[in-house]
């Protein structure tokens, strides 16, 4: 008794079709490279004219001077060593905000009580921004790693504990009728709907804060640090190396789009459901 | 009238539902015998919704009693089980796993749980997509999904909301000989709401018309017309005709 009435029906269709001009201008990929190189050429002329003075460093001094810096040690370390020092600092801070964050979270949107308890307090500190806090830290907390952590920590914390409320507070509400229908109880409840469907909008606050952890990150390393990417970019502002500071502004890029990948990836492990067909 | 009270699968008895001073249900009272499928038509608006929500125990009944083989309805003792109006499937289960759930939550053994869910797929044709998620089907897969989940548990008593309200005409009479084909083979006692009056006559065995606001029950039809059924069949127009009238006079 199979039923071909509704089923789903994914056609491929791929044309092949000869070399032509119009086809080349319309693939996307050709446009892909097409704008890539653009830019490159536009950045390469303008900085080559001393459209900024001297302020502005061409692409390739850029990578010059990142592959120079991987070879010596620059400020005691190479620059692994910068790049590692950043990184860590993130991961700590993130971690242990999104450790506690996620969770409050969801127990706030779950459990009235506690969301009487912690969201006037949380309401309170919302709207601040994390880098408003980078003096105060300093001041308590010195200008070693623990400060740093501690902006991130903050930075992170807000976005994440949201996020997790909200996927909790936005299920809907037929999803609880089901299982109440069937005579499920509260945990039947958390356990099949509340916690699976809270997943993508945890995710998605998981790279929101991610991308403010970076941002913090760099705010503190700007302010005091003796190693690190925004140090780099500190030192090559203070020594006038623009091909330094540009070349730490790739690297943070570059590592803050790395992170976000990771997470993604995480995400589609653990939430296959999310597929579309497309990429089935 | 004895023997037939005996056979009486559902009871309800003054069924009353009041929001403040809006009485919504006004003493509603019938009877379901086992296996029957039973259609409740009303005008748009009489609080279909409200009255599956209270017989299934979502939402408390101000007044009456709902029984289920003469004892107190209570999701907790009795299989009941509602397929909503918008299909509701869980989104990270994939097909297969969303029929099982009903009979996951009824704590229905791991074994009987394969067998049963096998079956049912095969029934409604579900088989083919077992292994994809519900973003990666028609909008009519998955009310099926919700039906072949609701019939799963082998319910005493099944409840549906306009499931079909969404469909386009053609889908709409697969399904629903779809569901009188279910209704057969699993032998459930089903309640079918639906402001469709063909519908309602196409599948039900009897029809429990209501009237506007505050929602009584003004009449019962039976509608006894072998199966499979005719649109054209004049009896099956006669009883359309009885039932429009019935509605479009208030």
């Amino acid at each position: 008794m199979s039923s071909s009435i509704a089923n789903e029906t994914v056609a491929a269709t791929s044309g092949q079709e000869g070399f032509s001009f119009y086809r080349l201008v319309t693939n996307i990929y050709f446009l892909y490279a097409v704008s890539l190189c653009t830019f490159f050429l536009l950045w390469d002329r303008v900085a080559a004219w001393q459209v900024f003075g001297d302020s502005l460093a061409r692409p390739h001094a850029v990578a010059g001077k990142l592959y120079d810096l991987s070879q010596v040690k620059f400020a005691g370390t190479n620059l692994a060593g910068h790049i590692w020092a950043s990184t860590r600092r993130v991961l700590v801070g993130f971690t242990l905000a999104s450790a506690i964050a996620v969770p409050l979270g969801l127990f706030m949107a779950l459990n009235k009580y506690v969301n009487a308890v912690v969201k006037p307090i949380f309401d309170l500190f919302k709207p601040m921004p994390p880098i408003a806090w980078v003096s105060i830290s300093i001041l308590w907390f010195g200008v070693g790693e623990f400060s740093k952590i501690f902006i991130i920590a903050i930075g992170t914390f807000v976005p994440c504990l949201l996020n997790s409320y909200n996927g909790i507070r936005l299920i809907e509400p037929e999803l609880y009728d089901v299982i109440r229908v069937l005579g499920g109880n509260r945990k039947d409840e958390i356990l099949q709907v509340s916690f699976p469907a809270s997943f993508p909008a945890i995710f998605a606050g998981l790279q929101i804060s991610l991308s403010i952890a970076w941002t913090c990150l760099l705010a503190a390393e700007l302010m005091n640090a003796r190693n690190g990417m925004g140090f780099l970019i500190k030192r090559g502002m203070d020594t006038h190396q623009p091909a330094l500071v540009l070349g730490g502004m790739v690297l943070i890029a570059l590592m803050a789009w790395l992170s976000s990948l990771l997470i993604s990836r995480i995400e589609s492990r653990l939430c296959p459901w999310k597929r579309s067909i497309d990429n089935l | 009238m004895s023997t037939q009270a005996s056979e009486d699968k559902i009871r309800v008895i003054n069924l009353t539902k009041r929001f403040g001073d809006l009485t919504v249900l006004d003493g509603i009272a019938f009877t379901v015998r086992a296996k029957e499928l039973v259609a409740i038509v009303g005008p748009t608006g009489c609080g279909k919704t409200t009255f599956l929500h209270t017989l299934s125990k979502l939402m408390p009944a101000t007044d009456g009693r709902i029984l289920i083989d003469g004892e107190e309805a209570d999701p907790r003792r009795h299989n009941i089980s509602y397929v909503f109006q918008e299909p509701t499937c869980l989104p990270w289960r994939t097909v297969r796993e969303n029929v099982a759930y009903g009979m996951e939550i009824k704590g229905v053994p791991h074994q009987e749980r394969m067998e049963r869910t096998d079956r049912i797929m095969d029934l409604v044709g579900l088989s083919s997509c077992a292994d994809l998620y519900p973003n990666q089907v028609s909008a009519s897969m998955l009310q099926r999904i919700a039906v072949s989940r609701a019939f799963a548990v082998e319910p005493d008593l099944l409840l549906m909301d306009e499931p079909y309200g969404q469909l386009d005409v053609k889908l709409r009479y697969y399904l629903e000989d779809e569901l009188v084909n279910l209704w057969r083979k699993l032998q459930s006692t089903v309640l079918f709401v639906t402001h469709n009056i063909e519908e309602a006559v196409y599948i039900a065995e009897r029809i429990l018309v209501l009237s506007n606001k505050p929602t009584r029950i003004k009449a019962e039809i039976p509608v006894d017309i072998p199966r499979p059924r005719n649109f054209l069949d004049p009896k099956f127009m006669d009883i359309r005709h009885q039932v429009t009238e019935l509605i479009r006079w208030w």
